[in-house]
């Protein structure tokens, strides 16, 4: 549900955005400190292995070499800050070590511990000359820089090495900081666009429901305009604007086809009125016959102005409704026993089972005209002697009615557009207005209707009205 | 009886004027609505039958401004809007009635003789009606027909019911489907037809001519007598 609104969308990329701009800003001060730690470690390697080898070549190889090298390298080593961390353990470590090509003597050893793990992970590195590289010892948590520096006539190579464990602890301690402010800030960020971009776009949901509830009948209705002038009520004004002018069309379309009805309409009566006043003073058999009919085919003329007429304004969203409630069955009990000789005549069965109670918000005369065209669909289409069963229900709120027969069924070429206007099959005796005029009575009640096949043959047409009132009334 | 008709079409307003003057009436007319509240203002009407569009006044406010200066005679009023309007329905309710063009004639008639016989409603409810050899008793509900007993549904004995209350005239479709079924609807198939065939068979026995008549075009009629 959440997931599925702009506002977590449009936060959850923000917030990427902004956690990858600011991850990778850091890596890179990362990578720049960490690389100016390393020049400034290797810059005081290679120096002091320099001063080293220089002693080291100085001093007459007799029994003080080892003493006075050891002391130099000792001082060397002394040089780098004493810092210690919480458990009082040195950060910083040095170590120096001289070790004779042939390995006739034994190594000269300046560092902490014994010098056999270091030897080991020299030997293992194949270190190149001068240029100070990374090696991991064992035992200890981050690698030491090592410089190899041979001694020229002495058949000696010095090792240097360096762990600059302060400077990469305080590094360590900023990477840690940072991934919890990191952390904080995208969490923060997050709440703020989210709470920004629902906030704006609630707006945009009053909007659309408002909209949405402003149907054909209360067209007046405009969406409130704030003062200030941003996106969002230029929205509003837009749809307000757009209102405007289906209100101007409607209201158009509602005065033209009052106008085709009462100009028609007027010479109609007069002419109906005529005929009638004929009628009733003519004796001749032959001529009132002929009046008469002339007067029913004046009546369906008119029946068919009516739906056309209708059906324009409802397909164009202006019917005029006048709701008030109405219980379904009894109104369809009423259609039944109405159409239930006609039916007989037919030899039609008709099976009804309605659920009662079952009220409605709807124009009782279209409401009555929509069900008499189902039922006369029923009767222009059927051949005799079929059963159509009708159901009422209650489904999610809605009034479900299903026309069902076992007739032969809509032909295939108006399956798919049975509710158009002027759409009938080719046996069929109406006009085709009958569906189109119930679909668009259902649809300007915000309800539904679709036609389908039963499995076994024959035809079936389900409606649904939003309902106000399903349960049972208790008195 | 002296009727006002206040309607600014000439030919709906002059066979109205003939009709209504065959039905006995004595009938005025006025093509616009200052022209018939001067007549209306004589007080002489038993009843107005007014246009909704008239070229300078709302039918509804003619009616209106005869009301307020104390006319009360009823008024049946023709519209010839689709929709019939809330302040249209709210007449019906006052007493008055209206009728969507085009109407039948016997239809207005009908109406006419309703609005007109109203001051006294209570007084000739009959509990029997007759029309021909046709007796019904409205508190048993039996019908006969000589001395022979119908054997009628209750849809079938309150149609026949109608019938006779209006035996002699001339009774629509529509008319039929407002006063039996209690339906302001367009009749668009044999429905109402097929009823009639149905009781026709229940009350004329074979051979006899059928009591109730089809007028072609306009509707059916219970002969009287």
């Amino acid at each position: 549900m959440l997931r599925t609104t702009a506002a977590w969308r449009i936060s959850i990329w923000t917030t990427l955005a902004f956690a990858l701009g600011t991850g990778l800003a850091f890596a890179i001060v990362y990578l720049l400190v960490a690389q100016t730690i390393r020049e400034r470690s290797d810059a005081w390697l290679s120096g002091e292995a320099e001063v080293l080898a220089q002693v080291s070549a100085d001093t007459p190889n007799d029994h003080l070499y080892s003493r006075i090298v050891g002391e130099v390298a000792e001082l060397a080593t002394r040089e780098l800050p004493d810092e210690r961390n919480s458990q009082g353990q040195r950060l910083n470590s040095v170590f120096f070590l001289a070790e004779r090509l042939d390995g006739n003597e034994s190594p000269l050893w300046v560092g902490p511990g014994s010098s056999e793990v270091f030897r080991k992970a020299i030997q293992g590195a194949n270190l190149g000359q001068g240029t100070p590289r990374s090696i991991n010892v064992e035992g200890w948590p981050t690698p030491f820089r090592v410089v190899a520096r041979p001694i020229e006539g002495r058949e000696t190579t010095i090792y240097l090495g360096l762990s600059n464990q302060a400077d990469m602890h305080v590094l360590h301690n900023l990477t840690g900081r940072f991934l919890q402010l990191w952390g904080g800030t995208a969490l923060l960020g997050f709440l703020i666009s989210y709470t920004s971009a629902r906030r704006t776009l609630l707006r945009v949901e009053h909007i659309t429901e408002t909209v949405a509830r402003i149907g054909s009948e209360d067209l007046g209705k405009r969406l409130p305009e704030s003062t200030n002038r941003d996106e969002i009520s230029r929205l509003a004004q837009t749809f307000n604007l757009m209102l405007d002018r289906i209100q101007s069309s409607v209201n158009q379309l509602r005065s033209v086809t009052d106008a085709v009805a009462h100009d028609l309409k007027s010479p109609v009566t007069s002419i109906r009125g005529t005929l009638e006043s004929a009628l009733c003073c003519e004796p001749n058999e032959k001529w009132r016959d002929s009046v008469g009919e002339a007067i029913e085919n004046l009546d369906r003329l008119l029946s068919l102005l009516n739906t056309t007429l209708d059906l324009a304004e409802a397909e164009a969203g202006a019917l005029r409704l006048d709701r008030g409630p109405v219980e379904l069955a009894g109104i369809i009990r009423k259609f039944l026993d109405l159409y239930q000789p006609a039916m007989d005549e037919r030899h039609h069965e008709v099976v009804a089972d309605l659920e009662a109670h079952m009220v409605v918000n709807v124009d009782l005369s279209l409401l009555s005209r929509m069900v008499s065209n189902l039922l006369e669909n029923e009767l222009a289409h059927l051949p005799p002697g079929c059963c159509i069963h009708i159901r009422l229900r209650s489904q999610q709120g809605s009034a479900e009615l299903v026309i069902e027969d076992n007739g032969p069924g809509f032909p295939p070429e108006i399956a798919s557009r049975a509710f158009e206007r002027y759409v009938k099959g080719n046996q069929s005796p109406g006009h085709g207005l009958g569906l189109a005029f119930v679909d668009a009575v259902v649809k300007a009640h915000g309800g539904a209707v679709q036609i389908s096949e039963r499995p076994a043959g024959g035809a079936v047409i389900t409606l649904s009205l939003p309902a106000i009132i399903l349960q049972p009334v208790l008195t | 009886m002296r009727l006002l008709i206040v309607e600014d079409d000439v030919a709906i307003r002059g066979f109205l004027e003939r009709a209504l003057s065959e039905a006995g009436y004595q009938v005025d007319t006025a093509k616009d609505a200052t022209g018939g509240e001067l007549m209306a203002l004589e007080g002489i009407y038993d009843a107005f039958i007014i246009d909704l569009g008239l070229p300078d006044m709302d039918g509804l406010n003619l009616i209106a401004r005869c009301r307020a200066q104390g006319g009360s005679a009823p008024v049946l009023i023709l519209s010839a809007r689709r929709s019939v309007d809330e302040r249209v329905k709210g007449l019906e309710q006052g007493g008055d009635d209206y009728l969507t063009k085009p109407f039948a004639l016997a239809e207005l008639l009908a109406r006419l003789r309703n609005l007109l016989r109203r001051p006294s409603p209570a007084h000739n409810d009959p509990v029997r009606l007759e029309a021909a050899d046709l007796q019904l008793d409205l508190v048993r509900h039996e019908a006969r027909r000589g001395d022979q007993l119908l054997q009628l549904t209750p849809q079938e004995f309150s149609l026949l019911e109608y019938l006779c209350r209006n035996a002699g005239r001339v009774v629509t479709r529509t008319m039929i489907l407002d006063h039996v079924w209690r339906m302001r609807v367009d009749p668009a198939t044999n429905v109402v037809d097929v009823h009639i065939y149905r009781l026709r068979s229940k009350i004329d026995p074979v051979g006899h001519a059928p009591l109730i008549q089809t007028i072609r075009g306009v509707g059916y009629m219970l002969e009287k007598a």
